[in-house]
């Protein structure tokens, strides 16, 4: 049920990006970024709903899987965007980031998502919940500071270059992006701070152990120095384009590890049997 | 075609240089009793005058254009050389293109529709302008924030200082907590900065070899001047900085700026290059952060603009023709309306005295509702019957027809002229219209 009601929210993700992408081409019209707007709005409530109805359906636990992560993704990606839209006024940041998140959430459409990778009960722990969200949410705020930064360096170009084409006039100041990758990078790394305690603490509690060298941690305490160190670089006076070069870098890093990871079996014990032996009932 | 037409006589800067212009260019009080004058000679039953540098232009609902000709060689004999004389759709489809700025000096500049619009403000103040003018400049309006927001005619830059504000905008969006700085006492360097300051930048801080014209300079532009020798320090400061002094060679080398962008910790700087020979390095434009744009730059993307705007000119065009074609159709459609009113007003009045007498013989027998349901029957019909024929008057007359109209009024024996004043103060224009039923039924 859950995945009819999602394909609903992807007709609505796809109309947002449909809208965004009209307002980019024609920022005349500006009714397409409000339709945008309130689209994205629309698939963010649907999506909801289908995240209630998927839990009451798999037993909460539908976000181990490398489908409800990507589902989760997208939708806190989309609700940071409005929340930035709502107080910044960027639409043509919609533009950038609408299309990706739709890339993103089309591979969960298909397969058989009846049958989801449960994790098992017993990694079931009080923190574990705020765990997976923050650090989802962590990933989409870098992502967002990736869209961001691209924008940036397109419009750098343009303005340094002397092209002031189509794009010059479309994308919003220079400043404007600095600040805004800035922003991002930030809250970014707060939550995704906040998502490092919690995994901690739910590790200590299920493996027995908070440090066990996995590849999922080392990666993360990597990408979590990364944000960091760009955090106190920009109080140290970093600006521009080494910035918005260093937050793509970062955010590939981010991307990789987590594709990487997911897709070699075994690898880390975020994933599988989750570094508990094989479950006692042989399912899966 | 008797009566009442719109005719417009101007000149303009097309058509009539700056000499006879200024001759004939009125505005305030002289204006005003400029109107009076027009409003009061024979014929006239409503003017309006727009008169901007760039043109003069007598717009009156009249007999014949004798008046607005008046006009112009009462003031200045010779302004009769340079007059364009323009009557009926010609008259109005003008007054949408001045409207619209497409006969404007700067095609697509925004200040002209403002002009007219105070113009009409003007007019009507002192009643020269009526209930037609009014529509036609109502239109004309509206017609010109058509071609505002469907074509892209007014973007783009169309002088260097408007090019230098676009450029700082993209880079920095608003000035507030920020410094321009004014190297060197050139004529387009105090404009710019001038413009700049409209950003909202926090200072202005001006630099020139001999103090005594930068002092002036300085007290010119609101600024503050500092000593040239400064100037490296004042890169730092400042993060928009104009340079058109008369040195034959290099003032911002490129290790000058360097420097200056190691202690920015990169943020970013605008160099904006207004002197010829340059006065920057091409080498300090190419350092990270840094901005720098020359004369060339600036002069490209003027073109760039004039360019543009010719080809959005051409679907402005279209919509200005649109807009005439609507305009003059609503008039004609206007025409038919005194008849279908009319016609209305009688049945009307039939059904409710056909209803009454109804009433009268058979109404002891029913009760409230019966006799509601008596009167709304009665209503039906007409509206019932007359739907048909209302639809196609209407039609006929918008495209043109006038013949249906005094066939109508003849077959329903509509002859008289509608009463004043009973259609919401539309019925003035009507009436002054040479199409009021009867002479359309003369055809």
């Amino acid at each position: 049920m859950s995945v009819h009601i999602l394909r609903i929210a992807a007709a609505l993700y796809a109309g947002a990006a449909a809208a965004y992408i009209v307002y980019f081409a024609r920022p005349r019209h500006g009714g397409a970024a409000t339709a945008g707007f309130w689209l994205l709005a629309a698939a963010f409530a649907v999506n909801a709903v289908a995240f209630g109805v998927g839990c009451a359906e798999y037993g909460g636990l539908e976000f181990f899987s490398l489908r409800g992560g990507l589902v989760l993704l997208v939708w806190l990606a989309s609700g940071a965007y409005l929340v930035l839209q709502r107080f910044y006024k960027v639409p043509t940041l919609g533009a950038f980031i609408t299309p990706f998140t739709l890339v993103v959430l089309l591979p969960t459409l298909f397969g058989d998502p009846t049958h989801p990778e449960m994790a098992p009960a017993a990694l079931r722990h009080p923190t574990l919940t705020l765990h997976v969200v923050t650090a989802v949410l962590g990933v989409a705020l870098f992502g967002i500071a990736f869209g961001s930064a691209v924008m940036y360096l397109l419009q750098e170009r343009e303005v340094k270059g002397k092209r002031f084409g189509a794009l010059f006039s479309r994308l919003p100041s220079l400043d404007a992006l600095d600040r805004m990758v800035q922003r991002l990078v930030r809250a970014g790394f707060v939550v995704y701070t906040v998502a490092l305690v919690a995994g901690t603490i739910t590790a200590t509690a299920v493996w027995k152990s908070a440090w066990s060298w996995d590849p999922q941690q080392i990666v993360s305490l990597v990408v979590w120095f990364l944000y960091g160190a760009m955090v106190q670089l920009r109080h140290s006076g970093w600006h521009g384009r080494r910035y918005a070069l260093l937050t793509l870098v970062g955010f590939v890093l981010v991307l990789g590890s987590m594709l990487s990871l997911k897709a070699v079996p075994g690898f880390t014990r975020h994933s599988g049997d989750y570094g508990l032996g094989p479950p006692a009932g042989g399912a899966q | 075609m008797s009566g009442r037409e719109l005719f417009l006589v101007g000149l303009s800067h097309k058509s009539a240089p700056i000499e006879v212009r200024e001759r004939v260019a009125l505005s305030g009080d002289a204006l005003r009793s400029a109107l009076h004058e027009l409003r009061q000679m024979d014929g006239v039953q409503e003017a309006f005058v727009v008169s901007t540098c760039n043109r003069v232009e007598v717009y009156v609902q009249a007999e014949a254009d004798e008046p607005a000709r008046r006009f112009f060689t009462s003031r200045a004999s010779e302004a009769g050389d340079h007059l364009y004389a323009k009557g009926g759709v010609e008259a109005v489809r003008h007054l949408f293109r001045v409207a619209s700025s497409l006969d404007s000096m700067v095609v697509g500049e925004q200040q002209v529709l403002g002009q007219v619009k105070e113009a009409y403000g003007l007019a009507s103040a002192v009643q020269a302008a009526g209930s037609y003018i009014s529509r036609l400049c109502n239109r004309a309006f509206a017609t010109a924030k058509r071609v505002r927001t469907e074509t892209d005619i007014g973007r783009g830059a169309t002088s260097m200082s408007q090019v230098a504000v676009e450029l700082v905008q993209k880079i920095f969006g608003d000035l507030g907590g920020r410094a321009i700085l004014l190297a060197g006492a050139g004529k387009m360097g105090a404009l710019s900065a001038k413009a700049l300051a409209g950003l909202g930048a926090d200072r202005i801080l001006v630099t020139n070899r001999s103090s005594e014209r930068g002092l002036a300079l300085a007290h010119q532009v609101k600024g503050t001047f500092r000593e040239w020798e400064e100037l490296p320090r004042l890169l730092v400061e400042a993060d928009v900085v104009i340079v058109s002094t008369g040195a034959p060679s290099y003032v911002l080398g490129r290790d000058m700026v360097h420097a200056a962008m190691k202690a920015r910790r990169q943020r970013s700087l605008c160099l904006i290059d207004l002197a010829v020979p340059r006065n920057v390095d091409p080498a300090a434009g190419r350092l990270p952060d840094v901005f720098a744009y020359d004369v060339d730059d600036m002069e490209r993307v003027v073109e760039a603009t004039h360019e543009a705007r010719k080809s959005e000119a051409l679907r402005a065009e279209a919509i200005v023709e649109a807009e005439v074609m609507a305009f003059a159709r609503e008039r004609e459609a206007r025409a038919a309306l005194p008849v279908l009113s009319q016609l209305r007003r009688r049945a009307e009045a039939i059904a409710r005295a056909e209803a009454e007498r109804t009433l009268a013989q058979v109404g002891g027998k029913l009760d409230e509702k019966g006799k509601k349901s008596v009167e709304a029957m009665a209503q039906a019909i007409v509206n019932k019957l007359l739907h048909g024929p209302t639809a196609r008057l209407k039609e006929a007359a918008s495209s043109g027809d006038g013949a249906l109209a005094g066939a109508a009024a003849e077959l329903f024996g509509i002859e008289e002229a509608p009463p004043a004043g009973n259609e919401r103060g539309e019925a003035a224009p009507a009436e002054a219209h040479p199409r009021t039923p009867t002479a359309a039924s003369n055809e």
